[in-house]
């Protein structure tokens, strides 16, 4: 591929400061690939956690489900949501960020109450609806776990994406843009060495003459 | 190293803040891990300003694989230092807790070489999956 020298004046300090910059564009380069290899494992780490959580809670879901039409048909639909109307409770989710190389992402901790009653009565109920109950917390947890994962995955995805896109500038037209003007310094620096020595050659083939 | 295009300009500039982005995450300073035990939410503050939240089952299973004077020695979050071109990590060892918790994570004895346990990719992928939020990445800047 042919590259784009750029070169304001062909000096030797020239030739250093695009040594320096190839020398930083290739650190740059190294760090930046390792950050992707890391990025893309924590992201397949995560995408195969994602797969896990969301088909445990398909499971639980139907399992709660089944439970709650078992306890419905034993207590009747009346008696269920007067039970249930009183047992409603507000939810807790301790919301912060973590980190994975320099990719914030959200993290959920759903909190638990110490309590270990749900607000109905234990003697005019079944134990279905404690199975329901317990079923759905279960999904709860899960949901709560997913959203986080789902939204981990999407932030990694899109840092994955930037982060190759820079690797990708950095490898095919960064560095073999400065390495193209480099050599094109040394050449022209060469030819400038050349035209020197067939003068001085030249001067004294006259010098001689004379 | 300042040259007369902008453009080069703009792209030292850049390359530049991509080096301090990689390692803006990192906490302020570490927890004691019987300290995060004692918070309501478990945290430490990073350089860049932002908070990172410790997960509590996380801090019980590392609580359950040491006892209760080594949890006063294990400083939170882990670091796992990331340098260029190598096909290893290196997990930060200061002392013996961090030792002995790795080698419990993974199951298996491990060697400390100049305050750093050596770690292949499938090794920390393990590390990583049960110590999601306790442990950090460090990226070395040092070729």
């Amino acid at each position: 591929m042919s590259q784009l020298i750029k070169v304001t004046r062909p000096t030797k300090i020239e030739l250093i400061k695009l040594r320096r910059r190839l020398t930083l564009a290739s650190r740059i380069q190294k760090l930046i690939k390792d950050r992707v290899s890391i990025l893309v494992m924590e992201f397949l780490q995560i995408a195969g956690q994602t797969v896990e959580v969301k088909k445990g809670l398909l499971d639980d879901f139907s399992a709660m489900y089944k439970a709650l039409s078992l306890a419905a048909g034993y207590h009747g639909y009346i008696a269920l949501e007067k039970e249930l109307t009183a047992s409603e409770g507000g939810l807790e989710v301790a919301a912060g960020l973590r980190n994975i190389g320099g990719v914030k992402i959200p993290a959920f901790e759903l909190k638990k109450d110490k309590t270990t009653l749900r607000g109905y009565s234990l003697i005019d109920t079944s134990s279905w609806l404690d199975r329901t109950a317990e079923l759905s917390e279960k999904c709860l947890e899960a949901i709560v776990e997913l959203a986080e994962l789902q939204r981990g995955m999407a932030q990694l995805g899109m840092e994955i994406n930037r982060t190759k896109r820079i690797v990708n500038a950095l490898e095919h037209l960064i560095i073999p843009g400065l390495q193209a003007t480099i050599k094109y310094l040394n050449m022209k620096f060469e030819e400038r060495d050349r035209e020197e020595k067939s003068r001085l050659k030249r001067v004294k083939v006259l010098l001689e003459r004379k | 190293m300042d040259s007369g295009l902008p453009y080069d300009r703009m792209l030292q500039k850049y390359l530049t803040g991509e080096l301090r982005v990689l390692n803006a995450h990192l906490p302020g300073s570490q927890k004691l891990l019987s300290d995060l035990w004692d918070e309501e939410y478990p945290h430490v503050l990073c350089n860049d300003g932002s908070i990172h939240l410790f997960k509590r089952k996380e801090l019980k299973y590392l609580a359950d694989l040491i006892d209760a004077d080594e949890q006063k020695m294990l400083s939170l979050p882990i670091l796992i230092e990331v340098s260029a071109g190598r096909t290893e990590m290196a997990v930060l060892c200061p002392g013996e807790v961090e030792k002995k918790v790795i080698q419990k994570v993974l199951d298996m004895p491990l060697d400390v070489r100049e305050g750093r346990i050596s770690l292949y990719r499938p090794q920390l992928a393990l590390v990583r999956k049960l110590l999601k939020t306790t442990t950090q990445y460090v990226f070395s800047t040092q070729l």
